[in-house]
């Protein structure tokens, strides 16, 4: 169903909150800050320093799950497809990003024996031995689990007895399988218990304390690692395999982000400063560029190790849990932020058919290989049986198209009654010979001595091909056959309700899909219809006010030329006055230079005031009116006419 | 300390060394439930050193003349990145009055780094200030600048931790300059803050004393280099990287093979940005100083023990890691030459190259003048070696084939060193990218070559190499580098195709080709298509339909390997007219599919203005050509 493909799709991101825990409660009525709408998967974030009427910051991810979420709702939705698409031969990530004390752990481990409250991991576990025990009987599936943890940038197996003492684990690359682990311990798993088994061994390797302030946990990156692989004849009658890689990821504390540096180059990081000078070689090769030079510091392991889940061939999901709690705002913003830019990444998963790698088919050749072996020991002993019996142990020759289960069986007990005949048949030639009078004695003791070699050879095949049938069911046990193996115990209406659960899981989703766009395009059309309506009747009014304006510009432009016309017409009156006045004010001045004395000239201008009412110079009178009149005069005759003006 | 008695002063000392190592080594032992018990437990003690020398310093108060109520600047913060430095004011340094402060301060700066460490940052700035006031009133002298230097160290760290970069460049800028000023006027090795509270027979030797001191602004240089880093000052940063790998050496602080490596990658910034002397000189004080990291251990040795395992590794690893810096510094140097020296069509411009020959002289005075000024690495005893690896390979373009070979040789030399390390098995990655680089290598050596049949078999090599592995790796997991190896492959072809068609021409005056030029050229020609289409399939979806919408990073690489797909058909000789037709349709097919994506994607267009304009030029002229050659085919029928 899954191995549609649709190209790239991008990571699915979704949030989770936590609610308040006793101690937030008791610190205050302020409440969250987070507010979730699950109908269209939106989380509105309220600072709760800010002012009201600052507008809160709304992020929208695939989906979202409040205080009340069940973990059942999470892993329907959200995680379920993922697993399914693992199972189908994709490889499938699912990081839990959040900081410490948001629920990282109980989203993703939950209570292991609580089926209500039970995480991501167990769930997972469940529906993957759940689809084998339901499957066809023509498919083979061989899961094996690894789990490491990364700190500090080493990478180490949780799963390795000597977990504490032993050395980090190297990343290397091969040609064939791209980026692999070196000697990582992988465990095959034939059932739930066997697989949750794996994971308490490396949990506790792990030693993950309880505390928040705990340096371990909140830098360290566990990955739990699952490899499904099928095999099933396709339509042209040979075996094809697909290979599932599911990687569970425990992302370290998100406060730490800027001191693990998982984000890589996609995230921008803090300003924080290196307190060691060992970390010089990080402030350097920031500076340095890579693309024309050579930069030694790789990438940090995780982004290595996951470099498929973030822009390659996989699809991944990533949950992101948030604490409700008003201080913890920034780090709450901080996680929105990081999750929202996680969704713009884009994957482009594809169906892992037939690598070069797929450990099934070695185990397919290795049981040929040995079921060949068996055969010809089988056939061997039938010869030797028909020697020994003459024509005393006739079958039908049906051995060959026997079912292959049985013919282990078959083999052992044929060696069984073998080995007994021949056992027989050398003591009876012992008897014989004791019992023969003719021979000599040392021959007699030779002969005997031959008989019990050969018992003894007897003895030495009989376990040597115990041993290969040992070695053959083990191999075999390993493989886990479509509806065999693992007994399904739910019965047909629960089955039917599991499938029930499930439809409405997918419909719920699609309909939030639905949900969203639909808010999209309403806007889209609101606006659009809004603009268009608004257009046309602005288009009317406008043309209507253009024409009135229009004439109303006509009327002034010619009003404008009027004026225009006119004041030319004054100006050149004007210049007229002037030319005329000047002339006679020239023949004024050649008049009083040439016939008034200088001094009369200045006392006759003292004389002189401006009338404005009369608009005209008047000769004041020859003597004062008032006596102060003349001390203003004579001290300050500049101002005189001022004076006289008021 | 007149009224401290010997055995008080003696408590002091004792609670304050003890703080010490609760800090720095206890504190590493703490449970993870716990984790800063002991810095706590240190932190209890400061506070009583503080408490006692404070009421030492109450009942001492008539000897200052005033003591603590006598603050010449009672509210005045002491605020960095302003003039405030402390020089010429406030009591000296080694009056008893400032040597109580310098005291009372250290013990404000070792509380306030132990609150930045437990989390507890304002409280901790709190301190840091109060250290900060307490020197304020003094002048700096040898007693009390290291204090000085660290509390700013501090705050700068402080601050750049909240974000506020330009309030710690101010803290850290005035510590370096009150370094550079304490050297200039005292420069005698200065008290340590630990020597505060110690016996007298515990004193510190001059020689640790520098040490330290010096070790101090080492950091701050550091800090200011990652400071200058985040205002996205990258130059800046580079030369305070520069001067703390200097200091490192210079103080005889480092471990060998991560200094080199970080010399090394330090090169990579300088080459990027076209200053290759310094690019040269990190990249052999670089290999010079690896060498003191010793011998790579045997394998054998390597074999019976695991640390010699390790530390083989290590050392091969580090060194291959150098050796490939090095490669992109011969590369670059060629690339950046050829450019210098290409004419428009790609070839050879010899006006150009005898311009800059002349001008060749002044540069060479001009590197020498450079290498004076410039940061140089180095001990006494490291100085020569450095110096004669710089001399193996010039830092100058090179202007003719003699000199870029020199470059090509010791680059390819440098390339056979580090793929001894990474090999294909199990570094994958590493290894192509080291080949490539070798191809690059090759492909800038054939530019100054003149001889176009030793041309031809430079590219040849390039084929060489690289064939194998694009065929080898595994296509899922290895596309990006697969479609990279693709691409240079075919271009190689159709590289070594027109070398082989203008050496033809030239032998043979005549138009007309010898059939053994003619399967040569063909085969280029055809494989050069083969790759481009290779590439081409590589962007198909499993079920191998086109992509409608090509993704930006491919968009361009795309529509040119379609451009030249339909170059390499129409240009594929042949007698048959059929096969003649045959060709000339699916070049006609590409050009078209160039043509009709850009109209569907006007964004396309820009990326491919010449192409696009030549496809249309083609689409218009080639059916005319086709309906030639159908005519010419029917009236032969």
């Amino acid at each position: 169903v899954m191995s549609k493909n649709k190209g790239s799709e991008s990571v699915k991101v979704v949030v989770r909150c936590r609610p308040l825990n006793r101690k937030e409660e008791s610190n205050g009525p302020a409440g969250g800050i987070v507010q979730m709408d699950l109908r269209l998967g939106q989380v509105i974030l309220r600072n709760p320093r800010a002012s009201a009427s600052e507008p809160q910051k709304t992020f929208t991810f695939d989906a979202v799950y409040d205080a009340s979420s069940k973990q059942r709702d999470l892993y329907d939705e959200s995680v379920r497809p993922l697993i399914d698409s693992a199972l189908a031969g994709f490889n499938g990530t699912i990081f839990a990003y959040g900081q410490t004390g948001t629920g990282k752990t109980y989203t993703m481990q939950g209570v292991w024996l609580d089926p209500e409250k039970r995480g991501v991991i167990p769930n997972a576990f469940d529906h993957i031995f759940t689809h084998i025990s339901r499957s066809q009987s023509d498919k083979q599936y061989l899961v094996r689990a690894s789990y490491l943890e990364i700190y500090r940038e080493e990478v180490r197996d949780l799963l390795d007895p000597n977990h504490g003492t032993a050395r980090a684990l190297e990343l290397r690359e091969s040609p064939d399988t791209g980026v692999y682990v070196r000697d990582l311990t992988s465990c095959v798993c034939k059932s739930i218990k066997e697989i949750e088994e794996v994971m308490n061994v490396g949990n506790q390797a792990r030693a993950v304390g309880a505390t928040d302030m705990n340096e371990h946990s909140s830098r360290s990156h566990a990955l739990f690692l699952i490899t499904v692989e099928c095999s099933q004849p396709g339509p042209d009658g040979r075996k094809h395999i697909r290979v599932g890689r599911l990687n569970l990821v425990d992302l370290a504390g998100s406060e730490r982000q800027a001191k693990t540096g998982v984000q890589g180059d996609r995230l921008k990081e803090a300003a924080k400063i290196n307190l060691s000078l060992s970390a010089l070689g990080n402030v350097i090769s920031a500076l340095a560029d890579g693309r024309s030079g050579h930069v030694p510091y790789r990438d940090s392991k995780l982004t290595r190790l996951l470099q498929d889940s973030l822009g390659g061939n996989a699809k991944t999901v990533m949950v992101a849990t948030l604490g409700p709690a008003p201080q913890h705002y920034e780090e709450t913003l901080t996680t929105l932020r990081y999750a929202n830019r996680a969704k713009n990444i884009q994957n482009q998963p594809r169906v892992n058919e037939d690598p070069k790698d797929a450990l099934l088919r070695e185990f397919q050749r290795e049981i040929a290989r040995l079921r060949a072996q068996l055969n010809h020991r089988k056939w061997r002993s039938k010869q030797k049986k028909e020697q020994v019996e003459g024509e005393g142990w006739e079958r039908d020759g049906d051995e060959e198209t026997e079912g292959e289960d049985e013919v282990e069986v078959e083999v052992e007990k044929e060696a069984q009654e073998y080995v007994k005949l021949e056992e027989q048949r050398l003591e009876r030639e012992k008897e014989a010979i004791r019992e023969d009078q003719f021979l000599l004695a040392e021959e007699k003791q030779r002969l005997l001595g031959e008989k019990e070699r050969m018992m003894g050879d007897l003895r030495k095949e009989q376990e040597a091909t115990e041993q290969l049938t040992a070695k053959y069911k083990a191999m075999e046990s390993k493989l886990l056959v479509g509806g065999k193996n693992i007994i399904d115990h739910t019965n047909e209406q629960q089955k039917m309700l599991e499938m029930k659960r499930q439809e409405i899981a997918e419909q719920s989703r699609s309909e939030r899909e639905m949900q969203q766009q639909m808010l999209v395009q309403d806007e889209e059309t609101l606006e659009l219809r809004e603009t268009f309506t608004s257009l046309q009747q602005e288009v009317e009014a406008k043309t209507k006010k253009l024409k009135k304006l229009y004439a109303k510009l006509q009327c002034i432009k010619a009003e404008i030329q009027d004026v225009n016309d006119e004041h030319v017409r004054s100006r050149q009156e004007l210049e007229q006055t002037q030319n005329e006045l000047t002339r006679e004010l020239k023949f004024k001045y050649l008049i009083i230079e040439n016939f008034i004395p200088p001094e009369e000239k200045n006392k006759i201008m003292n004389r002189l005031t401006f009338d404005p009412e009369e608009d005209q110079w008047k000769f004041q009178p020859l003597v004062p009116a008032e006596s102060h009149c003349v001390f203003f005069l004579c001290c300050r005759p500049r101002t005189s006419c001022f004076w006289s003006w008021t | 300390m007149a009224s401290l008695s010997s055995d008080e002063w003696r408590a002091i000392c004792d609670k304050f060394t003890n703080a010490q190592n609760l800090t720095e080594v206890e504190s590493r032992n703490d449970p993870e439930n716990d984790p800063f018990r002991s810095k706590y437990k240190a932190r209890e003690l400061l506070r009583e050193i503080y408490c006692s020398l404070k009421s030492f310093e109450v009942s001492e108060g008539e000897e200052d003349g005033g003591g603590e109520s006598g603050d010449p600047r009672p509210s005045e913060q002491p605020v960095d990145g302003q003039r405030e430095d402390g020089f010429g004011q406030g009591f000296s340094g080694d009056s008893p009055a400032g040597l109580r402060a310098a005291k009372l301060g250290a013990v404000e700066y070792y509380l306030g780094v132990n609150h930045v460490d437990t989390e507890e940052l304002s409280a901790g700035q709190e301190h840091l200030m109060n250290c900060m006031k307490l020197l304020g009133r003094c002048s700096v002298s040898s007693e009390n600048v290291s204090l000085f230097i660290h509390v700013r160290n501090q705050l700068g760290i402080l601050w750049a931790g909240r974000d506020e970069t330009e309030t710690a460049q101010g803290f850290l800028e005035t510590a370096e300059s009150i370094y550079q000023h304490y050297m200039k006027e005292d420069g005698s090795p200065p008290t340590d803050m630990t020597e505060y509270f110690t016996t007298e027979e515990k004193l510190l030797t001059h020689q640790e004393r520098t040490k330290r001191f010096e070790l101090a602004y080492t950091h701050t240089m550091y800090y200011l280099a990652q400071v200058y880093k985040n205002l996205g000052q990258t130059e800046r940063a580079a030369t305070y990287c520069h001067s703390t790998l200097q200091r490192q050496l210079q103080l005889n602080q480092f471990n060998p093979m991560e200094w080199a490596l970080n010399a090394a990658t330090l090169s990579q910034y300088y080459i990027t940005k076209g200053r290759y002397m310094e690019g040269r000189h990190c990249l052999s004080a670089a290999t010079v100083i690896s060498g003191l990291a010793g011998e790579v251990p045997s394998e054998a040795a390597a074999q019976e023990s695991e640390t010699e395992n390790e530390r083989r590794e290590q050392l091969r690893q580090k060194r291959a890691e150098i050796a490939r810096c090095w490669i992109k510094y011969c590369l670059n140097l060629l690339q950046d030459a050829k450019k210098l020296l290409e004419d428009n069509i790609g070839e050879l411009d010899t006006d150009r190259q005898d311009e800059l020959k002349r001008a060749r002289r002044g540069e060479e005075e001009e590197e020498e003048k450079g290498r004076k000024s410039a940061l140089l690495f180095g001990s006494e005893d490291t100085f020569d070696s450095i110096a004669s690896l710089e001399e193996k390979v010039r830092c100058l373009f090179p202007l003719d084939f003699t000199e870029a070979r020199a470059v090509f040789l010791v680059g390819q030399n440098y390339v056979t060193q580090a793929k001894e390390y990474f090999q294909m098995d199990g570094y994958v990655t590493d290894h192509i990218e080291i080949l490539q680089d070798h191809s690059a290598l090759f492909r800038a050596l054939a530019f100054f070559e003149e001889d176009l049949e030793r041309r031809c078999k430079m590219h040849k090599r390039r084929v060489d190499m690289l064939e194998p592995i694009c065929t080898d790796l595994n296509a899922q997991y290895y596309l990006m580098i697969r479609r990279q190896l693709m691409f240079e492959l075919a271009e190689t072809y159709s590289e070594m195709m027109d070398l082989k068609l203008t050496l033809a021409n030239r032998q043979a005056d005549t138009q007309s080709l010898d059939s053994h030029t003619i399967k040569k050229f063909n085969h280029l020609c055809s494989a050069s298509a083969k790759y481009f289409q290779m590439f081409l399939d590589s962007l198909c979806s499993p079920e191998g339909k086109v992509p409608e919408h090509l993704e930006e990073e491919v968009l361009r690489p795309a529509l040119v390997a379609r451009f030249r797909v339909a170059r390499l058909h129409s240009r594929l000789i042949s007698s048959s007219p059929s096969v003649q037709l045959d060709n000339l349709n699916r070049s006609l097919e590409n050009y078209k599919y160039v043509v009709q994506y850009c109209e569907t994607h006007p964004e396309a267009a820009t990326t491919v203005e010449t192409e696009l304009e030549l496809s249309k030029e083609m689409v218009g002229l080639l059916p005319l050509k086709i309906n030639r050659l159908k005519a010419r085919m029917a009236a032969n029928n």
